[in-house]
């Protein structure tokens, strides 16, 4: 019967060993003590003497084999003797490829009661728990704060959580903001810190396809969803007509002329334009108003939101009252509006509670466009450039253009007309329009 | 267990007795006679000199501890003043016959010792060796103070005096032209050029780093002795012992020679125990130690019984006769030797000592016992010098000692630090952050085979160096080049570039290391250079301290982290000070390779980063791959600062799972202090220390996998110095961050890690960053580990709990608030 040599195991964390070399071929005849091979763990070497004498039957493993300890390597017998089954019972495993460390399975520990996600608005007393992160991006976003769900521990408010509201389209109301703020003291901040920096993916050097990768910032992210929302959710199109501007010129050329001693030399041509919307939206409750679900908001007064463009995205600051401003009120109002929009001042109160907003793409010399309305508002004017028209007599004429997108839910494209005519009609008599 | 020492068991019980030769104690019995024929008149008179200058500098330090003021000089000196007004004849007796090759190592009683040292160099350099040392030091800045005030001008000996005392006595009074800039102070005083070494504010402390530096002379074949300098108090300490021992520790005869291949000298240094009977108010002598006489404990040692004496410390003459001989027989390669200087201190251990444990009658005898009035009046009577002579000697010594005291407290002339105008002064000091190849490029490494041919760089060059095969394939752990290796091959090309480097501890030579770092190191080097300590952790850590003082690079493994408490002192508060405490003139390129356990329990198992991140002055590293831990040791044996190399036997075998190209053959460093992003991810950060970051990798996987929560994991690699850079950019991307180690969670380096990122990316933090560490219990037994350290399981619980709960997911383990204030309020 031959006897089997097998692995043997040096220490209880050996689970394997590789054979380094062997002193014996197959058909050798070895006496008990002599050298059959060499092995090593990962810390040690050694070598493996033979127990019996005899002749090597078999050898399963080769130099530079893994092999699993206690597995047979070979087999010393008599010479000529058949150890086929033997081999056989042993082939699977010494051909098998190294057994590496099993990992253990844990046992099933008894299931402690898993967080159950938060449904509470709000956790004990009135205060918010909002992680700082969750309200530096609600404050960069204007998110409406009364939906947001809080999900983290102890209810606090966490990035999700804004995420989640923004996603739902619960943009923040003046009110919303407010309660927010007045909610939790710690909000003082006049601006919300800039972003992190986004890391500039390296450019691969050759690569056609090469870009950058930047994250949306937060006004981006607002903006995005609230032009998405508006021309998803509404019905708009846009009227274009245009006015001789005659009168507007000569009165500005008279401002630049003569205004400046009296302080009015910087009333520019869309001051006039605001001030004729201020005087004539009031006229038009229809064109002057929101539409919140099925509810009109019909305001009492001219709340005009003016577009203006900044480095960090479109902004658009509200001039409250305007109708009972003069035409220096408003263009005081809008030149001061427009510079802590840049500079990033302005709070979500001065950002919310139009009622029209008026946007200026004419001084780019856009001759016609379509203005998004800014939601929940009705409409919204655009101005654009000024031409020169010919009249039927053969002379010329400077036109400013003027794009009225409104919201045939709310707004049937008559009365929209009508508004854009008045409108126009006071312009081409500013003079008269002032003396009302 | 070198196998050449057959352990018999036909001779270990064969009958006998151990047998002792008698200790001579104060046997000097030489005439005047006698000592005219080996002293000069000069001679004589210099000895009385040196003991009168050291009993004038701290009669001054004494007067203006106690009375703000000496000569009509007035001074307040907050700092500590441990005088020894008595043992003048010892200090002078000891230093006579020593040399600048000679270094001398001492105590927090070490004025005496430190001036007679530096006096009986400046009498045996000439004056140009003289006066390029005190103009190189500090580039003049001490020299230009005293220069062309001395009493006899042109004379470099006497104003090479007027430096040694300025200086001693400016650092004294920590001012910035002290010979430590102030950093040192009273018990931490020394002077390099002259051959004097730290003094050491810890009882005891000096005497394994002093045997460190005698290695170094014994490794480096260099000239001269060391001195291990301590009081009787001393010799009651743990490091004490350990030092003597290995001192003589028998394989230096035995085995080191290597069949005369090398030295077979024993180690060359004398334990000079100064004896004057008070640890500071024990009496060692009947009631705080075991022996009468601290000579007796030469007869513990070893066969030789350390050439133990005891000598009369109050005649200088007899001091420097013992000496000398101690000295000759350490060149003559027979030492350790230990000497016992009998003396008294006369004043008290420190100004505010009242001496409640000690009779008036007993001071006022060893007042009349003066050695310096006794050698005057030897003198006088035997007609080597008149009573005059010795008066004028006297004098000029007061003069001078006003002319230095006026010096040091001159504030312009002797400033201290200006913090306000330099706040980095002191940081600049905290660490080296030199690289240097080698510590003496002048000589070939001493080794004994060409590294090719070492039997475990073969076996590396057929390991595979990435964990994964061409088809992403994980590799058989047996067959890939782990952990280990790394740092093998590491120390390995240190040790054939850097003729002084050399590595010990327990069982490092033959057995390979406990975890077979070291497996091939043995083939490679000469006994000297790689050797097995004695079990005994401070003389290991202490004597890697004196080594690098001393201009080598030492490498010392301390097995499991956990014996870091036997080598406390050592650690924390020799190998992590003496940069600073130098000014940056001592340098300490020490490795400290320790080893977190796994399987072992309580007392082997611990990670132990906190403890040592804790003590200024010491870089702290924790790699958890193959890559890392080459490049982390290759840094640290190209530094010049001291660092404890935390290594985990978990992983150990562990191959390169992240660094594609595989762990490099050739030479690279991985600088410290900077983290390593392992994964990237958005969701939340996964910190980690040590090897638990293969199981932060598991719960990136289960995270990712199961919820869809994409994890960033950042690996520290190193805890001192760390750049938080890299995680703050992580942190203010994902808003989350959980620190996660195998250290246990109270006091942790992850706890001062978390504060440290809420101070700094508090705006952009979604949830407090929130550790998770081991429980603040004992290590279990290997089957309850898990209940112990952080699971990639736990790490999932975890986020759940603290930071984002996760839809779906069920906790196992309970980390809530409540059951966290439950827990410190029971102090688990």
């Amino acid at each position: 019967m031959a006897t089997p040599v097998i692995m043997p195991r040096q220490g209880q964390s050996v689970e394997s060993c590789i054979i380094t070399a062997w002193n014996k071929k197959v058909g050798d005849t070895v006496a008990e003590g002599d050298i059959l091979f060499s092995y090593e763990t990962d810390k040690s070497a050694f070598d493996e003497p033979a127990q019996v004498s005899g002749t090597i039957l078999a050898i399963l493993a080769n130099d530079g084999d893994v092999v699993p300890c206690l597995d047979t390597v070979c087999y010393i017998g008599e010479a000529g003797e058949d150890i086929s089954a033997l081999v056989k019972a042993d082939a699977p495993a010494a051909a098998a490829p190294a057994a590496e460390e099993k990992k253990e399975e844990a046992p099933a520990a008894a299931a402690a009661p898993a967080a159950a996600p938060a449904v509470a608005t709000k956790a004990e007393g009135d205060m918010i728990r909002i992680s700082p992160r969750a309200k530096n991006l609600a404050l960069q976003s204007g998110v409406d704060m009364t939906k947001v769900v809080p999900t983290g521990p102890h209810g606090r408010i966490i990035e999700r959580d804004i995420n989640a509201a923004l996603d739902a389209g619960f943009v923040a109301n003046a009110a919303a903001v407010e309660a927010f703020l007045a909610g939790n003291p710690i909000v003082t901040e006049e601006e919300a810190p800039a972003a992190a920096a986004p890391a500039a993916a390296a450019p691969v050097a050759d690569d056609v396809l090469a870009y950058t990768e930047e994250p949306m910032t937060g006004i981006r992210k607002v903006i995005s969803r609230q032009m998405h929302a508006s021309l998803s959710e509404m019905a708009q199109l846009t009227l274009n007509s245009s006015f001789d501007a005659t009168a507007m010129m000569n009165f500005r050329a008279t401002l630049k002329a003569n205004g400046e001693a009296m302080g009015l030399g910087k009333i520019s041509l869309n001051d006039m334009v605001l001030y004729a919307v201020s005087r004539t939206l009031l006229n038009h409750p229809t064109i002057n108003a929101n539409l919140v679900g099925e509810n009109f908001r019909l305001f009492k007064h001219a709340n005009i939101g003016m577009a203006v463009d900044t480095e960090r995205g479109l902004l658009v600051p509200t001039i409250f009252g305007a109708e009972k401003m003069s035409l220096a009120e408003i263009s005081a109002a809008a030149k001061g509006a427009a510079a802590k929009a840049r500079d990033g001042k302005l709070s979500p109160d001065e950002m919310s509670g139009g009622s029209f907003t008026v946007t200026n793409l004419g001084s780019m010399g856009v001759e016609s466009f379509t203005p998004v309305i800014n939601p929940p508002q009705t409409a919204i004017l655009g101005v654009c450039a000024i031409t020169q028209r010919v009249r039927a007599d053969g002379t010329t004429y400077p036109a400013m253009g003027l794009s009225l997108t409104f919201d045939h839910r709310a707004v049937d494209g008559a009365p929209a007309a009508r508004f854009l005519a008045d409108l126009c009609k006071a312009l081409e008599n500013f003079g008269l329009l002032l003396a009302k | 267990m070198p196998k050449s020492q057959y352990v018999d068991p036909g001779k270990v019980f064969v009958p006998g007795s151990i047998t002792f030769t008698d200790i001579p104690s104060c046997q000097y019995k030489k005439t005047l006679a006698q000592e005219k024929k080996i002293y000069t008149k000069d001679d004589f008179l210099r000895i009385y000199r040196d003991m009168r200058i050291i009993r004038e500098f701290e009669t001054m330090l004494n007067d203006i501890k106690v009375k703000s003021e000496y000569n009509g000089i007035k001074y307040n000196n907050p700092g500590p003043a441990h005088l020894s007004i008595g043992q003048e004849a010892s200090a002078v007796g000891e230093a006579y016959c020593l040399d600048i090759n000679d270094f001398t190592f001492g105590s927090h009683r070490s004025h005496g010792e430190i001036l007679a040292k530096g006096l009986s160099s400046i009498h045996k350099l000439d004056d140009a060796e003289l006066y390029d040392i005190m103009k190189d030091f500090f580039g003049g800045d001490i020299l230009k103070v005293v220069e062309g005030k001395q009493e006899k001008a042109g004379d470099v000996r006497d104003l090479a005096i007027d430096f040694l005392l300025y200086g001693a006595l400016a650092e004294i009074f920590a001012r910035t032209t002290g010979f430590n800039r102030g950093l040192g102070g009273s018990m931490h005083a020394f002077f390099i050029p002259f051959g004097i070494f730290p003094n050491n504010a810890i009882v005891g402390g000096a005497a394994p780093v002093a045997l460190g530096a005698a290695l170094y002379k014994r490794a480096n074949h260099k000239k001269g002795i060391v001195i291990a300098n301590s009081g009787d108090g001393a010799t009651g300490r743990g490091p004490v012992l350990e030092a003597l021992n290995m001192s003589a520790m028998r394989q230096i005869t035995e085995l080191w020679g290597m069949d005369g291949k090398y030295s077979s000298d024993g180690m060359p240094i004398l334990f000079n125990v100064f004896n004057n009977f008070y640890g500071m108010g024990g009496q060692t002598q009947g009631e705080t130690m075991a022996y009468d006489s601290p000579a007796r404990l030469g007869a513990g040692f070893n066969v030789a019984q350390l050439h133990a004496e005891r000598v009369n410390g109050y005649d200088p003459l007899a001091v420097i006769d013992a000496t000398t001989r101690k000295k000759e027989l350490l060149l003559a390669g027979k030492g350790p030797a230990l000497l016992e200087v009998a003396t008294y201190r006369i004043s008290g251990h420190s100004p505010s000592d009242s001496s409640t444990y000690r009779t008036a009658e007993e001071i006022e005898a060893w007042k009349a016992a003066c050695p310096i009035a006794a050698y005057r009046a030897k003198m006088v009577k035997g007609g080597i010098a008149t009573d005059e002579e010795f008066a004028a000697i006297e004098e000029s010594i007061v003069r001078r000692m006003e002319k230095i005291c006026k010096l040091a407290i001159d504030d312009e002339l002797s400033p201290r630090m200006d913090l306000d105008k330099d706040p980095a002064m002191i940081s600049s000091l905290m660490f080296s952050n030199n690289s240097v190849k080698s510590m003496d490029p002048t000589r070939e490494p001493e080794v004994l085979m060409p590294k090719e041919e070492n039997p475990r760089v073969k076996q590396l060059a057929t390991k595979a160096r990435y964990a994964y095969d061409e088809k992403g394939a994980a590799i058989p752990k047996i067959k890939l080049f782990g952990v280990r290796d790394a740092i093998f091959e590491s120390i390995l090309d240190k040790f054939y570039e850097d003729p002084t480097t050399i590595a010990y501890g327990e069982d490092n030579r033959d057995w390979g290391g406990a975890f077979a770092v070291y497996r091939g190191l043995t083939e490679a080097l000469p006994y000297h250079r790689f050797f097995n300590s004695p079990i005994s952790e401070s003389a290991i850590v202490g004597s890697a301290v004196g080594y690098a003082m001393a201009g080598g690079r030492a490498i010392v493994e301390l097995m499991y982290a956990d014996f870091i408490g036997c080598a406390g002192d050592e650690i924390f508060n020799q190998l992590s000070k003496w940069q600073s405490m130098s000014a940056g003139i001592l340098k300490m390129p020490v490795v400290i390779r320790v080893s977190v356990g796994s399987k072992y329990g309580a007392q082997h198992s611990q990670d132990w980063t906190a403890l040592t991140a804790h003590i200024p002055g010491l870089k702290v590293c924790f790699p958890s791959t193959p890559y890392d831990a080459k490049g982390l040791m290759n840094a640290a044996l190209a530094g010049t600062d001291p660092v404890i190399f935390f290594e985990s036997q978990r992983i150990y075998d562990k191959g390169e799972e992240f660094h594609k190209e595989g762990v490099p053959t050739e030479y690279y460093e991985v600088p410290f202090g900077e983290p390593d992003v392992k994964r990237e991810g958005k969701d939340v950060t996964i910190l980690t220390i040590g090897a638990v970051l293969y199981r932060a990798m598991d719960a990136a996987k289960i995270l990712e996998e199961k919820y869809g929560i994409s994890a960033e994991v950042i690996d520290t690699r190193s805890i001192v110095p760390f750049n938080y850079e890299k995680v703050l950019e992580s942190v203010k991307k994902t808003g989350r961050i959980i620190i996660v180690g195998d250290a246990v969670d109270r006091n942790s380096v992850m706890r001062d890690m978390a504060s440290n990122i809420a101070e700094m990316a508090f705006d952009y933090l979604d949830a407090p960053p929130v550790v998770f560490g081991s429980r603040n219990w004992i290590t279990p037994a290997f089957e309850l580990e898990k209940y112990f350290f952080p699971q990639a399981d736990g790490i999932v619980d975890v986020i759940c709990q603290k930071i984002m709960p996760i839809a779906g997911h069920v906790c196992t383990i309970n980390e809530s608030e409540i059951e966290h204030i439950e827990r410190n309020k029971k102090g688990i």
